[in-house]
């Protein structure tokens, strides 16, 4: 099977941007929130999600900190940087346009306007 | 136990596929606190923890992909641009001094003698860059202590040339950053303390003696221990702490300015720091530098200059500035090839210091920030100074222009700051400040227990 890492890369980045632009969430809580608000239908595996993290990090469009939950457990949140809020505009952008253009030759409908 | 054995033998299965050691603690953990997450919440379902383990662990994946996964992400990769434009100020200030050697007397002998201090530096700068940095907040006192004894040393041994031995003391705001990480929690005692650790140094510079040193101690380490108060480091009111640093710095440096005191003593500080007035006076030094730079031009050599006093200096091509190789090197450059060169010059150095500070903020822990700060500043101070006196505004006697201006000492001790921040980089966020205390309690280099010392080598 041939499938488009880039365009899966990109895509699962979108959507982590995303949430992270609402809130700081470490990696579990990520998981279960994409899962959540796409109905089941993203099911974000771990092995995947961390090493995209980390890249994020390393690419500045994401920070991380860390704090200590009540059990002594030490979290790792990630927050979205200034950086990272300007990628997903920009890709949220372009994400919309290529959306309403598949849409327009398969005859669905646009989402372009709303 | 089971249960964690089945998620160790994961972990340990991910671990192998990481090449990076230094990467292995932060990204384990994370990993580890992901599949414990996972099994209570496959627990709170309804699922015994043995099979409620089995399914968080088949949920993170195959192990050998997730590892190698994880392996492309964490790679030890240098700052590229930082060390290409190390490496280059290296080799121009090389150029720079084959082409000022033959503008002065024994021009080629000082830079064979460059070009050796050169090699060395590389070895130096490589050696810094794959040194451990956090051993500066592990063992503070230990290095403040060797610094000291290698300047006093250092003065002591460079007879009649006591200048020499404010090399090495350049590297105290960076041990001073170790030295801060090591008071946290302390509050106010600690920040006292911190004041206190300067005294070894300040008297170094008062030794010597250099105002430069002093001036450039006092301004880095009060901003690194501004920047430690302000993240909360001390665990104090941020105000009053910043009030006790701050009022007494006031006023020391406040006090001799309404006084006459301050009159002499800067005159005397004038002859005794400033080793060309001797025999030059350092107004007509600084009458030279203004008349070279007025006389200089945008692009090529200058328009002629007349001596203001006759024969002075036997320069062939710049017959009246001393120092040209090391001192006044900016103004030489600028009057021999014109403002040109300062421009250029000038905005490499702000490249340089915006990718150092770029090191700076994206540091997570609070001893790979504070190191790089320190180091930062000290090269920027050392930058800004140099720029002052070249352009008449003599004051403080200069170090050196970093990697370009002449002196092996100058260029040892620079790279080595380099190669230490280059080291934060590499390193610095997977360093982390809670883990490192815990840990050195026990991993103290020396360490006296039941009237014994114990010297732990091993790391």
């Amino acid at each position: 099977m041939v499938i488009d890492k880039s365009l899966l890369t990109g895509s699962t980045t979108l959507l982590i941007l995303k949430l992270l632009n609402e809130s700081d969430m470490y990696g579990y809580q990520m998981i279960e929130e994409l899962s959540k608000k796409s109905k089941n239908v993203f099911e974000l595996k771990a092995g995947t999600l961390y090493p995209l993290l980390h890249s994020l990090e390393q690419k500045d469009f994401l920070t991380s900190y860390e704090k200590t939950m009540d059990n002594s457990r030490v979290r790792k949140y990630y927050k979205i940087t200034k950086k990272g809020q300007k990628y997903l505009h920009e890709k949220t952008e372009e994400w919309r346009t290529y959306s309403s253009a598949v849409n327009s030759i398969l005859g669905g409908v646009s989402f372009a306007g709303i | 136990m089971q249960e964690s054995e089945k998620i160790n033998d994961y972990l340990e299965i991910v671990r192998q596929q990481i090449r990076w050691k230094k990467a292995h603690l932060s990204v384990i953990e994370e990993i580890r606190n992901h599949i414990t997450d996972q099994r209570d919440a496959f627990i709170d379902d309804g699922h015994d923890e043995d099979t409620a383990t089995e399914m968080a662990i088949a949920e993170m994946g195959d192990p050998v992909i997730v590892g190698e996964q994880l392996d492309r992400t964490h790679r030890s990769r240098p700052d590229w641009p930082m060390l290409i434009m190390t490496i280059f100020l290296l080799l121009l200030g090389l150029s720079i001094q084959f082409l000022v050697g033959q503008d002065i007397p024994n021009g080629k002998e000082l830079f064979t003698k460059q070009v050796v201090w050169t090699a060395l530096a590389i070895l130096v700068l490589l050696t810094a860059y794959y040194l451990d940095f956090t051993i500066i907040g592990k063992y503070p006192k230990i290095i403040f202590l060797g610094l000291s004894i290698l300047a006093i040393g250092s003065f002591l041994f460079t007879q009649g040339n006591a200048l020499y031995s404010i090399y090495p003391v350049l590297l105290f705001p960076t041990a001073f950053a170790g030295f801060i990480y090591s008071m946290r929690s302390k509050g106010y005692v600690g920040i006292i303390l911190c004041g206190a650790s300067l005294f070894a140094p300040a008297c170094i510079s008062r030794l010597v003696p250099s105002l430069t040193f002093y001036f450039l101690l006092c301004i880095s380490c009060l901003i690194v221990l501004t920047a430690a108060i302000i993240k909360g480091w001390f665990g104090v009111n941020k105000l009053y702490a910043l009030s006790i640093i701050y009022i007494p710095t006031f006023f020391v440096w406040a006090i001799p300015y309404f006084t006459n005191f301050e009159l002499n003593g800067d005159k005397r500080l004038q002859i005794v720091l400033n080793p060309l007035s001797e025999f030059t006076g350092s107004e007509f030094i600084k009458t030279i530098v203004k008349q070279l730079l007025a006389n200089s031009q945008f692009l090529g050599k200058g328009l002629p200059v007349n001596a203001p006093v006759s024969g002075y200096g036997n320069y062939t091509g710049l017959p009246i500035l001393p120092e040209a190789h090391t001192d006044f090197l900016l103004t030489y450059l600028i009057y021999r090839f014109g403002w040109i060169v300062l421009i250029v010059l000038l905005a490499i150095f702000v490249i340089f210091f915006k990718y150092a500070l770029n090191i700076c903020m994206r540091q997570h822990s609070v001893l790979g920030f504070l190191s790089s700060l320190a180091i930062t500043l000290t090269i920027t101070i050392e930058c800004i100074l140099y720029l002052s006196w070249n352009f008449g505004f003599m004051i403080f006697t200069p170090l050196s222009l970093p990697l370009l201006s002449y002196g092996g000492r100058a260029l040892i001790v620079n790279i080595f700051l380099i190669g230490l921040l280059l080291s934060v980089y590499r390193t610095g966020n997977l360093f982390k400040d809670n883990a490192s205390i815990a840990v050195r309690k026990y991993n103290r280099l020396i360490c006296f227990e039941n009237g014994k010392i114990i010297l732990n080598i091993k790391d």
